[in-house]
């Protein structure tokens, strides 16, 4: 039922510009897969690729296996909701919905049944008849997506789609969403620039920066296992120290700029060439700075308190490293101007090569 | 401004002396409204001014209807010296209303008459300065084209042989044309002269809306054949058209008038400009080609090229009707609008009725067959027929309900214009359906 | 009516409302009060119009009118909508073509636009002596009420195309990408959602058509067709001695039904506030056309640009033209027309450019402030500047002449003797007031697709609503106003009807009356049509450089493309 999309050596510029360059992806049957990047780095338009609206000067694009690069929009079968909706002002919220129905030329009786479907499953159905201008913009999203899935498609796509609600109504849609596409079984492409929306909703992610695919993979792999600075600090808080691989009290060690030595991680690969160690701020852990597990100490220089969390700036050395705690566990905060002592297990280190 | 005319007039008058020209001082400007093309004024303007180099013409020009318009709506206020224009009849219409002031010019040499309308008013109000005659003009490449006889007479328009060639303004629209019209109705007779004009009009491919829209439309080859006056026919063929122009026996010869208006604000430049038109130089102007306007003067004809008319000579011309101005201004919004409701606005329904009557006319031709005949003359009959007498349109209290003119709050008019114009327009749009049916009756019969 | 809230609103709805109500309503009041004057007594009196709904000659008029505006609608969209589609929807070189000469049409004096459509379309015109020697047969394009419908739709259609395109120009492209997205493609893409989205814009336009055709007297008068409303009405106003109410009473008609179609129009509008922020370049998507395509297109430009230029065509034939009669072409060539032209008459072409580029400043002026007045104030009584604005377009230009007259003769201008309504300025009045609506529209429409997010924006950031105003919305609707000032200084350099009452001296008469003097005599038809090219020639110009200057201007403001 569910279809696989395939982008092959995808390279696409306007004019002088390259946008996408060299993209190769595979998003399998049923899932919900999320480009993610800032604005600007092509995610948008690898999705407009795949709806028909752009043309790649190079590669090819595969949709169930077929070729569709040739293929104008109206016959990819592609769903897509824009960012705006882009609702039809002039015509009425049941009109909207009908409308890739009766291009289709379906019969009246089939496509007022699949309207009220599509209509009743997003809870619009009392809303048929009114104007796009006189619903909500929750509401709007809703009669976007119905309208997108009243054909039917073999693909769904989403740019941005909760970018234009509230942030409650965003967590609510997106698990909305998520239960709707589990229902469906329907191949998904979610563009966004939020790492939240796509950690949450999203079974892969691909990374973009630069028209260029960073990495790809599972949200936790990502996480975890970062390729590059840039994965490593675009999903989620990274503490980064440059440095390289020295020596300390003669065991191998790893040396920052800012004179910071720290533990070597285990899967090192080739020590030379190492920039770098990323770490995450709860890895760090806190202890008294006189303790003996303490590696090394710093002052406490900023102390933010977000709720579930409390977040540390702390000075060690030249450096600036960001400790996560949560908040009511451990040890009672910490205070700015305080002196704490630091550790971290080598295993949560992760090296960089390409700094 | 006030205080520099007499400055600039004394001025004037010492350049003058030095030259040996003008002998009077006038104005330094000349308003004059006028309905008279560029051509015209262009050449009087030029010379007037030469002959008064302190004196500067300016030439407003107004349709003869909106001119009278301007002048009357201007009249609290007035800024215009002159009204210079061809119908007399719209001279009649400002003398009525008080609005011009009487001169008599200083022209030796012209006559009373031409062909037999006097030349000037004889209250004196506003004087002829030259001469025209309605006639027929045609294109001699649209005739040759068509393969269509050149007409004579106005008799001639009426044949079927010119159905849908033949155009002409409105006499609403034209007061030129208005006096086209009236000749004929004086010249034939009320009811044979309305009948010459319904079958004549049955040809019409157009009434132009303007009276130069007929020259221009036969001198473009739009239409083969046009009622005009005489100076349209004359300067087109002039210009290099070709075209052609006739005088029919029945015509009128009408004088094309001046007349100072009241209340000039310059009152000697427009009687030194009614002078200078009258003087043999500007009679003279008049045989310009691009003007062709016959003098009031007759010795000015001596300098006229070889076959242009000469109504002082020529007898012939404009001299078969005996026009009458009083009846003619009797009924004159009366006339216009008879014809606008009995041929402009019914158009149609007078040709389709008139063509099905040449059809039947032309299948009847050699054969005898009374009932057709009697069917044909009956088709006639319903298409001459008028909605009023003779007796009824000389009805002052008839003819006032075309007038509207309240002078004064105590007036009263019976009737209104629209209302008769509808019994009239029911009656005439019947008469022509029936025409046609009994017309296309007859030649079904053949 | 919140005054104290907004002193500055109030203000200027009195200014605009003085002004219409000098130079418009009362002049118009003037004129219509006979209308309503019973003839026999002098009383008041409503049964002049009892009278011309039971005339049949009426009742015909009425509906040929209707009939005439109608037809010259459709055929207008027939000529604009390719046009429109071409340019909006494509990379095609030939939008530029289409868009500098694409509002040519409009800027066809009268008088030498029919007489070349005469010579060239008429009965025995060129195109059917051409016919009718290879063919045998020939086409009546100028018979009746077909020669207007003929002429007006090619006169007009450039307000269709203008506006059209405007507000083409401003759908958001995933208005269309969604339709795409969903099935649709190619013409029913087209008219399901682009053109229902286009609707305020072509609906503008269209009504313009309407209303222009509607109440045009010029042309029908040209063409000898009498049997419409404002033929009707002029004849009868205008004829000597007559002071039949009639005339008056059609006047009347004219308005009121002027004013019913603008209310229909208005109703199909409310409602539809499609303003759409843009998001990027927006717009819509232009699509690279392909060879086979771009030949169509072209074949079809052309063909479309050779009928709507073709006054333009026969004008400049007539003007290089000897004689001209009962042939395809002129029998030869001469520049003489011109020479006489520019020897004699160039103080017209002065008058024409200073009355019409300051008529049209005054209409975009007035156009923008009412427009925002009524868009965006809350002021109780600010919708009826714009009715009575856009009532304007109901009143012929000879109406609003004599009415003129009758208001203006007896007051003085300011420091001086002459009365005010022989005053060249009164002529600018005039001219503004009659080019008002266009103006107008144009604005309206513009700001109709400005939303109001972004002046909120403006005055969130601290900008006063004055400096709002001058720097966000008047930016945004520089397109809008720009087509309103080209339209507005086209029309004006050209219009002649209320000319003629209000010119009162030949050194301050502007070149339509130049025009209307030459083509009165059989040698003065060449020179006449030298001097309509020259009125083409300068309006053509001034409008390119505008075109020019605020294409450039906006282009620099316009967001930097990624």
């Amino acid at each position: 039922m569910s279809v696989r999309i395939e982008l092959n050596n995808i390279d696409l510029s306007y004019g002088t510009t390259r946008v996408i360059k060299q993209v190769s992806l595979v998003i399998e049957p049923g899932e919900f897969f999320a480009f993610l990047g800032p604005s600007g780095c092509g995610k948008s338009t690898l999705l407009r690729l795949i709806a028909g609206f752009e043309q790649c000067q190079q590669g090819d694009v595969l949709i169930d296996g077929r070729r569709v690069n040739d293929l104008p929009p109206w016959q990819r079968e592609v769903g897509m909701v824009f960012q705006n909706y882009a609702l039809w002002p002039h015509m009425t919220i049941r009109r909207n919905v009908a409308f890739g129905l009766e291009e289709r030329r379906l019969p009246k009786e089939e496509i007022n049944r699949r309207v009220d479907a599509a209509l009743e499953r997003v809870g619009l159905l009392d809303y048929a008849e009114r104007r796009p201008n006189q619903l909500s913009g929750g509401q709007q999203q809703r009669v976007a997506l119905a309208r997108t899935l009243a054909i039917e498609p073999k693909v769904l796509l989403l740019d941005e789609p909760l970018s234009n609600l509230d942030a409650k109504l965003r967590i609510h849609m997106r698990q909305e969403l998520l239960a709707l596409q589990r229902e469906l079984d329907l191949t998904t492409i979610f563009v966004t620039h939020d790492q939240e929306e796509a950690n949450t909703t999203s079974d892969r992610i691909a990374v973009l920066e630069d028209g260029v695919v960073q990495q790809v993979g599972a949200p936790m792999a990502l996480y975890d296992r970062p390729d590059n600075l840039f994965v490593a600090q675009f999903l989620g808080s990274a503490n980064v120290v440059r440095g390289q691989v020295s020596e300390c009290d003669g065991r191998p060690c790893f040396v920052s700029e800012g004179g910071l030595e720290l533990p070597l991680p285990d899967d090192l690969g080739n020590p030379n060439r190492v920039q770098a160690l990323v770490f995450r701020p709860q890895n760090l852990l806190r202890c008294d700075e006189n303790d003996p597990a303490a590696l090394f100490a710093g002052e406490v220089k900023l102390r933010e308190f977000l709720g579930n969390i409390v977040r540390y700036e702390i000075e060690v050395q030249s450096e600036r490293l960001l400790l996560d705690e949560l908040y009511g566990r451990g040890l009672a905060p910490a205070s700015p101007g305080e002196r704490i002592g630091l550790s971290i297990d080598p295993r949560d280190l992760r090296p960089m090569t390409n700094a | 401004m006030n205080t520099l005319p007499g400055l600039t007039l004394g001025l004037a008058l010492a350049l003058g002396a030095s030259f040996a020209a003008p002998a009077q001082a006038i104005e330094n400007t000349l308003v004059v409204v006028t309905s008279f093309p560029k051509d015209l004024t262009r050449k009087f303007k030029t010379a007037f001014e030469k002959k008064y180099p302190g004196t500067r013409v300016e030439m407003l020009k107004k349709k003869t209807t909106a001119g009278i318009k301007y002048i009357q709506e201007t009249a609290g206020n007035n800024s215009s010296d002159l009204f210079w224009a061809s119908a007399p009849d719209a001279f009649e219409v400002l003398k009525g209303d008080g609005l011009l002031a009487k001169y008599s010019p200083n022209a030796p040499g012209i006559p009373d008459k031409v062909g037999a309308y006097p030349i000037n008013d004889p209250d004196g109000y506003y004087s002829g300065f030259a001469a025209a005659g309605y006639g027929i003009m045609w294109n001699t490449r649209y005739l040759k084209a068509k393969k269509l006889p050149e007409p004579r007479e106005w008799e001639d328009l009426e044949k079927a042989v010119y159905h849908g060639h033949v155009g002409m303004s409105a006499p609403s629209r034209s007061g030129t044309t208005h006096l086209t019209v009236e000749t004929l109705l004086q010249g034939d007779g009320w009811e044979q002269g309305w009948a010459k004009w319904k079958f004549i009009a049955g040809n019409f491919k157009t009434v132009t809306e303007r009276s130069f829209g007929v020259p221009d439309g036969v001198n473009s080859g739009d239409f083969g054949i046009g009622i005009v006056i005489d100076f349209f026919g004359l300067s087109s063929k002039a210009s290099g058209f070709p075209v052609e122009f006739i005088y029919p026996s029945v015509t009128t010869l009408v004088p094309a008038n001046v007349g100072v208006i009241n209340n000039a604000p310059h009152p000697q430049a427009a009687r030194a400009f009614i002078d200078f038109l009258l003087s043999d130089e500007g009679q003279t102007i008049l045989l310009d080609k691009k003007i062709m306007r016959l003098p009031v003067n007759p010795k000015v004809y001596a300098k006229a090229p070889p076959d242009f008319p000469n109504p002082f000579k020529d007898s012939s011309i404009g001299s078969a009707v005996k026009f009458d101005v009083l009846l003619s201004k009797a009924r004159y919004n009366l006339v216009n609008s008879m014809f606008d409701v009995m041929i402009t606005y019914r158009l149609d329904d007078l040709r389709n009725a008139v063509k099905a009557i040449q059809v039947a006319e032309a299948k009847l031709a050699g054969n005898a067959n009374p009932k057709a005949q009697a069917l044909i003359d009956e088709a006639r009959a319903l298409v001459a027929a008028l909605p009023i007498t003779e007796a009824q349109a000389a009805d002052p209290a008839f003819a006032g309900i075309f007038k509207k003119k309240r002078k004064k709050a105590t007036d009263t008019v019976t009737g209104r214009q629209a209302e008769v114009e509808q019994q009239w327009d029911e009656f005439v749009k019947a008469n022509y359906a029936k025409a046609r049916k009994l017309a296309e009756q007859a030649a079904s019969m053949l | 009516m919140s005054v104290a809230r907004h002193p500055g609103q109030s203000l200027l709805f009195w200014l605009i409302a003085l002004f219409l109500l000098s130079f418009l309503v009362i002049p118009v009041v003037q004129v219509f009060f006979v209308a309503f004057v019973d003839v026999n007594s002098g009383g008041f009196t409503l049964v002049n119009f009892l009278d011309f709904f039971r005339s049949s000659l009426f009742r015909e008029s009425f509906y040929n009118s209707f009939y005439v505006a109608a037809m010259s609608v459709l055929v207008a969209s027939a000529i604009a909508l390719p046009l429109a589609y071409f340019t909006t929807r494509f990379e095609f070189k030939g939008s530029v073509i289409i868009q500098s000469l694409g509002f040519v049409p409009l800027i066809m004096p009268p008088f030498v636009g029919a007489v070349a459509m005469q010579l060239l379309f008429g009965e025995n015109g060129s195109i059917n002596l051409l016919l009718d020697e290879y063919l045998g047969f020939t086409v009546p394009f100028m018979k009746g009420l077909n020669g207007v419908i003929f002429v007006q739709s090619i006169h007009y259609f450039p307000f269709i195309l203008i506006n059209l395109s405007a507000s083409l120009n401003n759908i958001d492209r995933s208005m269309e990408e969604s339709a795409q997205n969903l099935g649709s493609y190619g013409m029913r893409l087209f008219r399901r959602i682009v053109f229902p989205l286009a609707m305020p814009g072509y609906v503008a336009g269209a009504s313009l058509v309407f209303l222009k055709v509607f109440d045009d007297l010029g042309t029908p008068l040209l063409l000898n067709v009498n049997n419409m409303l404002a033929p009707q009405a002029y004849l009868r106003i205008s004829s000597i001695g007559i002071d039949d109410p009639m005339g008056y009473v059609i006047a009347v008609i004219l308005v009121v039904f002027s004013l019913f179609a603008m209310w229909i129009a208005s109703l199909a509008l409310r409602g539809k506030d499609y303003s759409m922020i843009q998001k990027g370049g927006g717009g819509l998507a232009k699509r690279r056309m392909r060879p086979w395509e771009k030949v169509i297109a072209y074949a079809i430009v052309l063909l479309i640009l050779l009928l709507v230029l073709s006054p333009h065509i026969g004008l400049t034939l007539l003007s290089f033209g000897t004689i001209w009669s009962y042939s395809v072409l002129p029998d030869g060539f001469t520049t003489e027309h011109y020479a006489e032209v520019f020897r004699e008459t160039p103080e017209y072409m002065l008058n024409t450019l200073l009355y019409a580029s300051l008529a049209a400043t005054l209409d975009i002026i007035l156009g923008t402030a009412i427009a925002w007045l009524v868009l965006r104030s809350k002021l109780r009584l600010r919708h009826w500047l714009d009715y009575i604005a856009m009532a304007a377009l109901a009143v012929p230009g000879l109406v609003l002449g004599i009415g003129y007259l009758r208001s203006f003769l007896g007051v003085n201008i300011p420091f001086g003797d002459r009365p005010l309504a022989t005053w060249w300025v009164m002529l600018v009045i005039a001219l503004a007031i009659r080019r008002l609506p266009y103006a107008l529209r144009a604005c309206n429409s513009a700001l109709h697709q400005v939303s109001r997010a972004l002046e909120e924006a403006g005055e969130n950031l601290g900008a006063s609503r004055m400096r709002t105003i001058w720097r966000v919305t008047v930016p945004l609707m520089a397109g809008g106003i720009l087509a309103g000032f080209v339209t507005s200084f086209a029309t004006a350099a050209v219009e002649l009807s209320a000319t003629l009452m209000l010119v009162s001296t030949e050194s301050d008469a502007p070149l339509s009356y130049g025009i209307y003097v030459f083509m009165q005599s059989a040698a003065g038809r060449g020179p006449g049509a030298a001097l309509g090219m020259v009125a083409v020639l300068i309006v053509a110009t001034g409008t390119y450089l505008s075109h020019r200057i605020i294409e450039k201007s906006r282009r620099e403001r316009s967001f930097e493309r990624v």
